[in-house]
């Protein structure tokens, strides 16, 4: 470890300061044994790790979620380019548990929107449902199309079930449900803005995103007019390429 | 393996998990100082924002996290070292200043506050230590108090420090983030020493209606954003919102920084 000087550390500062330095040498310690059993819970649901020794630091993780862990192992697997590192849990609208990672495999459609949102989402719906039309008939059953929420208050999973049932969406479509910091990390990584206003409604970025299988990013439409067809054969490109 | 095993090996990891908030302990060393409920005025609103954002009472750094705080934290958690971290969630110039990636170097004095830092490395530094980032309104409440009360509008010490800071290029090595005179409320460089992310740096629009991406960049920066300001003459705020609007969640600079805050339950 390496020597810190603290010029602006008073005498009992730098008391504290000298217990919490051996405080932190005996954490590091403790977290270089438990590498090897991080690895090894991970190992027998399958998942490789190539790096145990990332999540055993537990950034971020109460012990009381061992299980996520392991889960933060397996995203260690994805690309460093791709959306799936991300660490955001939603539920679905079926009130199921997801993360991005479970997307993988497949070509992705990805927008953040509002139930009811009265303008721009619900061409947003139908810009993502005519990026399917135009797809090879083969490949419009293998993509995704994925909606996250920005209202956090009442796009609750029952709310977007009944937005999934108004707009007919079928079961290629995923509709989620986050709580503020997983939308906001999902909106950064997206490059999206977003800010409510006073009434609940959300001014925010239209932005129709094209994930390959890998959960990189392989195009951005901007804006709610024309861009359909670029990001129709971004979409089979990433399809076919898998 | 039997499950027995694993538990075991479950149970050691809570073990070391024990360990490993201490040393989150141990990297933060800041005091954090109780900054009154009051009211955010927001830089710009659009027709449907309330004229005022009230803001709960909440806890904030003393001063910016710095570079041996920081240190800790990459120590700990590989995957925020420069060689290790995804593109995704810092640029390349991610702590650039470092002489390596556990060596900050002549450059990144120990107690100077850590910069080339991504909004998502900020937030996961802040989440390590059992923090996040302040919000806007919280971080503009603080930054709002003068040397002498809360409002330093007013205060022509705090302004001559904060245009003389606007005023200068950034030097090649920080000064101590406590470095600076604390204000009204006891936090020391929120003005005069880095710019520093907020939590919520990616709800800053320039309209409520900003449904032409293309749009928000043109207008704050040719100045048409000033228009339907609460205070033309706010010229540091202008500055504040420009940065944040401009920013993506994984770029990094020489002179931003971050520090972090605490809820009150």
């Amino acid at each position: 470890m390496k020597t810190i000087s603290m010029p602006h550390l008073s005498a009992g500062e730098s008391i504290r300061a000298l217990v919490t330095m051996l405080a932190l040498g005996l954490g590091l310690a403790l977290s270089a044994v438990a590498a090897e059993p991080v690895a090894a819970c991970c190992a027998v649901e399958a998942k490789p790790a190539e790096k145990p020794d990332a999540c055993c630091a537990a950034e971020e993780k109460p012990a009381a979620k061992l299980d996520a862990c392991c889960e933060a192992m397996a995203r260690d697997t994805f690309s460093k380019e791709s959306l799936y590192q991300s660490e955001a849990t939603f539920t679905t609208d079926a009130g199921k548990p997801f993360t991005l990672g479970q997307l993988r495999g497949q070509p992705v459609v990805l927008t953040m929107f509002f139930a009811s949102c009265g303008y721009a989402c619900p061409l947003l719906v139908t810009d993502m449902q005519s990026i399917r039309a135009q797809l090879p008939a083969e490949m419009r059953d293998k993509a995704r199309f994925v909606l996250v929420s920005f209202d956090v208050a009442r796009d609750t999973p029952a709310a977007l079930a009944k937005y999934r049932a108004q707009r007919a969406l079928d079961d290629q479509w995923v509709l989620l449900h986050g709580d503020e910091e997983s939308v906001r990390e999902i909106a950064a990584l997206l490059g999206v803005k977003y800010k409510q206003e006073a009434d609940g409604s959300f001014a925010h970025s239209n932005l129709v995103t094209i994930l390959n299988p890998e959960g990189e990013i392989v195009h951005q439409r901007t804006g709610l007019q024309g861009g359909l067809p670029a990001a129709a054969a971004a979409l089979a490109a990433a399809a076919t390429a898998r | 393996m039997s499950v027995r095993t694993v538990c075991a090996r479950r149970w050691l990891f809570a073990l070391a998990l024990a360990g490993a908030m201490a040393a989150c302990g141990a990297a933060d060393m800041v005091k954090m100082r109780v900054i009154p409920a009051g009211a955010y005025v927001p830089l710009q609103r659009s027709v449907k924002d309330a004229p005022s954002v009230p803001v709960a009472s909440f806890l904030l750094d003393e001063r910016p996290v710095t570079n041996a705080e920081f240190l800790a934290f990459v120590t700990a958690v590989p995957k925020w070292r420069r060689s290790q971290v995804s593109r995704l969630f810092a640029d390349a110039s991610y702590l650039e200043g470092w002489s390596d990636d556990l060596t900050p170097g002549e450059k990144a004095p120990p107690d100077a506050p850590v910069v080339r830092v991504s909004w998502f490395a900020a937030r996961a530094y802040a989440r390590w230590v059992g923090k996040r980032l302040p919000t806007i309104a919280e971080w503009e409440l603080a930054a709002a108090a003068g040397y002498d009360g809360p409002d330093g509008k007013n205060d022509e010490t705090l302004n001559r420090d904060l245009y003389a800071w606007l005023a200068r290029p950034v030097p090649a090595v920080l000064p101590a983030a406590d470095s600076l005179s604390p204000n009204f409320h006891g936090i020391r460089g929120l003005h005069g020493l880095v710019w520093e992310w907020v939590q919520d740096f990616n709800t800053a629009l320039v309209t409520g209606e900003s449904r032409a991406d293309a749009g928000l960049e043109r207008n704050l920066f040719c100045g048409a954003g000033s228009v339907g300001a609460k205070d033309t003459t706010d010229y540091a705020a202008f500055m504040r919102q420009a940065l944040r609007t401009s920013l993506k969640a994984n770029n990094t600079t020489t002179s931003l920084g971050f520090r972090c805050a605490k809820s009150i339950p």
